[in-house]
């Protein structure tokens, strides 16, 4: 049936497919799969008694679970406010609107460094322009809880509100409007009409920031304390165990971390197809 | 009079959407907003809902007033063009919601919805989501949402503008028929003038954003107040200097009356029972005339005959402004 000059370019781009499925393949390979299995590897190097005896260690039981408070009080907040801005950028107009839409990406642009440094300059103890006077008051931020909270939070504030607005978007106001004039408040519409509308791009946004706040190293590192035990998360302590030559513990922790990362997208991944066949 | 609209203007940046608007709609009538794209007349119905905010002037319903009140306080049913279905409810949960919200009991709210699903003919659909209902059905289910709160008037917005022109026609029947068993005050807005010209009681001409008319369709055709609400309602021509409707004209083919125009005929078109005869006179006006099918046949008109034009007896004419000018 078909020509030989059709033939011909039937072939030359089912080569121009294999070749281009091998490049994308070995780079994700080389790039994402091989490193995350090797510390699958050597965690696991001798069976289970590796994650035994990290479990042991008190530092990291401590380090893995104020890691765990930080990241849900992070994503907490910023869940809340993500919609709230989302909102407030997609329904309303006002002075200084594209201002505010550029400002939410600067996490995105800005090394976590230099956010952990900004906050430490701002709400430090000693010589910050607020610290001195929170400490005041019996509230330190810098080197506790609060400050890695808000570090965690200005690094994932783009990712529910990036979810959430291509959505509010595309659903219109036309459903607000309507339920409006069929005698519903403001918090109505929201709860009744709004929120179910956006509940797939939240909980997506909710994940990705939950996988993301687990994950934080360089803006928490600067803000804590780092003292094993009190003021270290869990990124922070594979890397000194990784120095202090506890490579075994560094591998455990580290594979529960990316086991807890990869079970947030696979959850997300089953939820989606249920949203689209709906 | 259930709306009282009063010296309400509104702009949008420069534009001038709505120019010192003063209207009154009767309660119990099914009254048409009509006017061409962009004149005005959508904004005048949401801010009657409250939608929009008027820059000035009252809006009073039923003897309240409502400038101020936010829409869920003016107990206004709005029907919106494109449907705004709540796209996650099913069709007896999008019914019910403004009960819901009144927090009315189970079983009333149950019965009503049942009551209005009858009305709208989507009983069968009451378990199915909006995105499987087609425009028409999804529009009256939106029209027995609407409905279902009870408003003292329902506000239609180009309530079938989005739909073909077969399921426009039906539900345009169908409108008018349901006001009649709900005698609900009804506005809606349109700007297909056969449409306003067979649903409404009465209909509110508007450009650009004032009102050129108000009155019963047969009082808009017959006596127009001037040349847009004559242009905007029909078809015209021009003819020795005044306007009139292509079908008020008489043709012959001698001089029978003292001062009809003699021309020749440019131009010859049929559209079924139709014929439309571009005349050209001797004067250099292109008049359009219509006529049945029988009667130009019976003339034996064809394109290069001589004829003699005059408005017929009982034409409405009026005085052609582009003529006054030249």
């Amino acid at each position: 049936m078909a020509s030989p000059s059709s033939t011909a370019v039937a072939n030359r781009s089912q080569v121009v497919t294999w070749v281009l499925r091998v490049l994308v393949v070995g780079y994700l390979l080389m790039l994402v799969a091989w490193p995350t299995a090797y510390v699958v590897k050597h965690t696991f190097a001798g069976g289970m008694t590796g994650i035994q005896d990290a479990l042991a260690d008190p530092d990291v039981v401590h380090a893995l679970k104020l890691t765990a408070q930080i990241a849900v009080a992070a994503v907490i907040i910023n869940t809340v406010f993500g919609v709230g801005m989302s909102l407030l950028l997609v329904r309303h107009t006002f002075i200084g609107k594209r201002a505010l839409s550029v400002l939410i990406d600067l996490p995105l642009s800005v090394s976590p460094v230099v956010v952990g440094l900004a906050l430490v300059l701002v709400y430090n103890g000693r010589f910050g322009w607020f610290g001195p006077f929170l400490e005041d008051h019996g509230l330190q931020i810098i080197f506790a809880k609060p400050g890695m909270i808000m570090a965690t939070c200005f690094v994932i504030l783009p990712l529910v509100i990036r979810e959430v607005v291509p959505v509010l978007e595309e659903l219109g106001d036309d459903q607000e409007q309507a339920a409006r004039s069929l005698g519903a408040s403001g918090r109505q519409t929201f709860l009744r009409i709004t929120l179910p509308s956006i509940k797939w791009a939240v909980v997506y946004g909710v994940v990705l920031s939950l996988a993301r706040a687990l994950g934080e190293f360089g803006a928490v590192k600067v803000v804590a304390g780092n003292v094993g035990g009190e003021t270290q998360v869990a990124t922070v302590l594979v890397q000194q165990k990784y120095q202090n030559f506890q490579q075994e513990t560094a591998y455990s922790v580290a594979f529960m971390l990316v086991f807890a990362a990869v079970l947030c997208l696979i959850v997300v991944a089953l939820l989606r197809p249920q949203d689209s066949q709906k | 009079m259930s709306i009282e609209i009063k010296g309400v203007n509104k702009m949008f940046g420069d534009f001038v959407a709505l120019d010192d608007v003063n209207v009154s709609l009767p309660t119990g009538q099914l009254t048409a907003l009509l006017g061409p794209s962009g004149g005005g007349k959508s904004t005048l119905l949401r801010i009657i809902a409250g939608l929009d905010a008027a820059d000035s002037g009252t809006i009073t319903i039923e003897g309240t007033n409502a400038t101020t009140l936010p829409p869920q306080k003016r107990n206004v049913g709005f029907v919106f063009q494109h449907y705004a279905v709540f796209k996650h409810m099913t069709v007896a949960k999008n019914v019910a919601f403004g009960l819901e919200i009144r927090k009315r009991p189970k079983d009333e709210i149950a019965a009503r919805v049942d009551e209005l699903l009858k009305l709208v003919h989507l009983s069968q659909f009451a378990h199915r989501l909006p995105s499987q209902l087609s425009g028409g059905q999804r529009q009256r289910m939106a029209l027995a949402r609407a409905l279902a709160v009870e408003p003292t008037v329902l506000l239609l917005d180009e309530p079938f503008g989005a739909l073909d022109a077969k399921v426009r026609k039906e539900l345009r029947d169908w409108l008018r028929r349901l006001h009649d068993e709900v005698h609900v005050t009804t506005v809606f807005v349109t700007h297909d003038q056969e449409e306003a010209m067979e649903v409404a009681d009465e209909i509110v001409v508007i450009n650009n954003g004032r009102v050129e008319q108000v009155g019963t369709p047969d009082q808009l055709y017959d006596e127009p107040a001037n040349d847009f609400v004559m242009g905007f309602l029909g078809e015209i021509t021009t003819l020795n200097g005044v306007m009139l409707r292509p079908h008020d004209i008489h043709v012959s083919l001698t001089p029978e009356v003292a001062g009809a125009a003699e021309g020749t005929i440019s131009r010859l078109l049929r559209v079924g029972f139709e014929v439309r005869a571009t005349v050209l006179t001797d004067d250099g006006e292109e008049v359009t005339v219509i006529l049945t099918r029988t009667h130009a046949r019976q003339l034996g008109l064809e394109t290069g005959v001589r004829v003699w034009v005059t408005p017929a007896a009982g034409a409405l004419t009026m005085p052609s402004l582009t003529a006054a000018a030249g």
